[in-house]
């Protein structure tokens, strides 16, 4: 449509004085750039090409269209409808562990109680915006709240590699913070991750640029500025961060891959007890014979924490491991090791619990049965600073319905 | 050129080097070779049946891999990084995994849009759209249709002939080569045809079982049809109570043959046949999805062999 107009105006100003004599046609990619730089010369503007667009011979490739029909297509507008879904996790949790035993987490559940759980509806937009971009909205409703989890563009056409996300969005740091909840192998959140990192993810409005180098191998640094809302404990809340990552996937083999990456946070830290800097490094190993629904993958991070008022050594450590066994289409097992360090709230007179790591052993058994509706069982064991032991219970369902964009590895 | 040049030699030499490093990767499409990367393996190989050594052809899939299934792995996006030419079958099959390697891929021509994508449905008569409400009760179906189209050499004509159209538009100086290239195989495709329609003329009017509903433009081409599917319904794993089922309907049909492409679990397929006195045969899902199906024609060589013997 611009090549339209462009040569209309070209027409259009030819016509004004004498009479246009036809030109040939372009004929061949030397004479299309020469002819795309005089006009952009006389227009103005630079030889920016459309996505998908520019530089073939021929017309502009459009949608596919039947020959004939009457009327029109009494679809046509259903056609551009955007990609809508909606996930819900749903859940019976149970533990012998009492709110300040469990520590600061994002599920808690009340003591010897079987405890039912609306965990979370996901409710997702996702659509083409134009040739330049696409568009994912995701609204998350739980019991008591509604937030926008996620609301950005991502851009389709940029040159040299680079890839521009805009909005609200999961910050590029780690593995498991840039996934929903329903992307979650385990039924929660590694401690560890809800502790040093945030509770629901460090998350929040800003620009993430993206650049894929160009190597044989996936190599891409992630350079992001946010307003986020890190960990549980940051007393002037919301602080901006810059962020940093470099993801690297390598094929080992046929069957296997490995992806490492690393991460790196800062944030303005006005007082003392704010967050300054996040560190995180994170592996990812998958096996998988090509022709089996079944593979086996293998997940580690670690993340140091640095307070304002902490030098390097000071920082405070945590991670996890998991290790996950599809067996088939529809049953998969799962095993954790979470450390995180032990934060909790002591209610006042009581004494406060030592410092120091809480453990989690956690099992899962996963039964897909389609690729729509899964239910998990997951037992966990606590050991916390103290000398106290302890069990927590998630038996969680979750499924969806709707178009749902498919995920990233 | 001379101000530019003074530039660079006035930069300190670690920048220099960097910006050095940094041009020399940026990617480019000088190559005369045309970079095509395909789907899967069966377009893989018709691009290289009609491309010749005018271009390079890579699969993201394997055959012996179910296509529905592929893990969108990131080195992938790599290979799309400088596709001139992105190749797919269309009709959701790929839905899974193919739009996030293309987000990250940062190659706008190769979008859905994109001057540089071909889907291989567009190309073809498409079988079993859904008349009626769709929902997922039916399974995990294929709302815009069947996109099982390969294994039907009809279909696989037109799609070479589209294939070599679009690399024609690409690659202008190759059109007369490309369209060579295509009245060749298409002059072998009639042959093989007329070869294969012999082989299946004792089989026509036969039932067969299927695993998935995978093999209806095959069996289309050979006048079989399907007495039933292993499947209850797309994508779901068959419970006792329709294998009992499907027994008695592959008796009852005098169903003499269960095909099941070799990246399925035959256990099964070896039930129903055991209690029911068919055969099973694994069949290559694709090209490269057996040793003996190493190419287009082989790869319905084989899925002929097979189906030849619906009548026992």
């Amino acid at each position: 449509m611009l090549q339209l107009v462009v040569f209309s105006l070209l027409a259009s100003q030819a016509g004004a004085g004498a009479p246009a004599s036809p030109q040939p046609p372009p004929t061949s990619a030397e004479e299309r750039k020469q002819l795309e730089e005089q006009i952009g010369k006389e227009l103005g503007t630079q030889a920016q090409p459309i996505p998908g667009v520019t530089n073939l011979p021929g017309p502009a490739p459009v949608a596919a269209t039947a020959d004939t029909s009457k009327g029109g297509s009494p679809f046509g507008r259903l056609l551009q409808l955007p990609d809508f879904s909606a996930i819900v996790d749903g859940a019976l949790g149970y533990t012998n562990l009492s709110p300040t035993q469990q520590g600061l987490t994002a599920d808690p559940l009340p003591q010897k109680l079987v405890q039912p759980l609306l965990q979370e509806v996901e409710l997702a937009v996702q659509a083409t915006i134009d040739p330049y971009a696409r568009g994912d909205i995701f609204i998350t409703f739980s019991l008591d709240s509604v937030e926008v989890e996620e609301a950005f563009l991502t851009s389709l056409s940029l040159p040299w590699g680079l890839q521009v996300k805009a909005g609200k969005f999961y910050s590029p740091f780690g593995r498991l913070n840039q996934l929903h909840r329903h992307q979650w192998v385990f039924v929660n959140q590694p401690l560890s991750q809800q502790r040093l990192v945030a509770s629901d993810g460090l998350n929040g409005p800003g620009v993430d640029l993206a650049w894929l180098a160009p190597l044989p191998w996936f190599f891409e640094v992630h350079l992001a500025y946010q307003d986020t809302l890190p960990g549980f404990e940051s007393p002037s809340d919301r602080q901006l961060t810059g962020v940093g990552r470099l993801i690297q996937y390598f094929d080992l083999a046929d069957w296997a891959t490995l992806g490492v990456g690393l991460s790196w946070a800062n944030f303005r830290a006005p007082l003392a007890t704010d967050w300054k800097n996040l560190g995180g490094g994170d592996v990812f190993v998958k096996f998988r014979d090509p022709a089996s629904r079944g593979y086996v993958t293998v997940q580690g991070e670690v993340f140091a924490r640095q307070r304002a008022a902490q030098t390097f050594s000071q920082a405070t450590w945590g991670g996890y491991g998991q290790v996950v066994w599809r067996l088939d289409r529809e049953w998969e097992v799962s095993a954790r090791y979470d450390g995180a360090p032990f934060e909790t709230v002591i209610p006042a007179g009581t004494a406060p619990l030592p410092p120091g790591t809480q453990s989690s052993y956690s099992l899962l058994g996963t039964f897909y049965a389609s690729e729509f509706l899964r239910v998990r069982l997951q037992p966990s064991w606590q050991q916390i600073p103290g000398g106290v032991n302890g069990f927590q219970v998630f038996a969680n369902f979750e499924f969806s319905v709707g178009v749902h964009g498919a995920h990233p590895f | 050129m001379n101000r530019t040049a003074t530039r660079i030699v006035s930069m300190p030499m670690p920048l220099a080097l960097a910006a050095f490093l940094f041009a020399t990767l940026l990617p480019t499409r000088a190559s005369a070779i045309l970079q095509v990367v395909t789907t899967t393996e069966g377009l893989a190989a018709l691009a290289r049946e009609v491309g010749g050594d005018r271009v390079k052809v890579e699969s993201l899939s394997r055959g012996i891999q179910d296509p529905h299934f592929v893990d969108p792995n990131p080195t992938l996006a790599v290979k799309l990084r400088n596709a001139d030419l992105l190749v797919d079958m269309g009709l959701e099959l790929e839905v899974g995994w193919l739009p996030p390697l293309v987000n990250q891929s940062r190659n706008p021509d190769i979008q859905v849009s994109g001057g540089r994508r071909l889907i291989a449905s567009n190309a073809v008569d498409v079988m079993d759209m859904p008349t009626g409400p769709v929902d997922r009760s039916q399974g995990d179906i294929h709302p815009s249709g069947n996109p099982h189209f390969l294994s039907d050499p009809r279909r696989a004509e037109r799609i070479a002939a589209a294939i070599a159209a679009k690399l024609a538009q690409l690659d202008p100086a190759g059109a007369a080569y490309y369209q060579g290239r295509l009245a060749d195989f298409d002059r072998r495709l009639a042959a093989a045809m007329t070869r294969w329609r012999s082989e299946l003329a004792p089989a026509q009017g036969a039932k067969v079982v299927t695993h998935h509903n995978s093999l209806r433009y095959l069996l289309d081409f050979g006048g079989v049809s399907a007495a039933g599917y292993l499947e209850p319904k797309p994508g779901i794993t068959p419970p006792p109570s329709h294998l009992a089922d499907l027994i008695g309907v592959v008796k009852s049909n005098g169903v003499k043959v269960i095909l099941v492409e070799n990246y399925y679990d035959r256990k099964a397929a070896d039930l129903v046949a055991r209690l029911s006195g068919a055969r099973v045969e694994a069949i290559p899902g694709d090209v490269g999805g057996s040793k003996d199906a190493a190419d287009y024609f082989s790869y319905v060589d084989a899925l002929v062999k097979a189906l030849a013997q619906a009548k026992g």
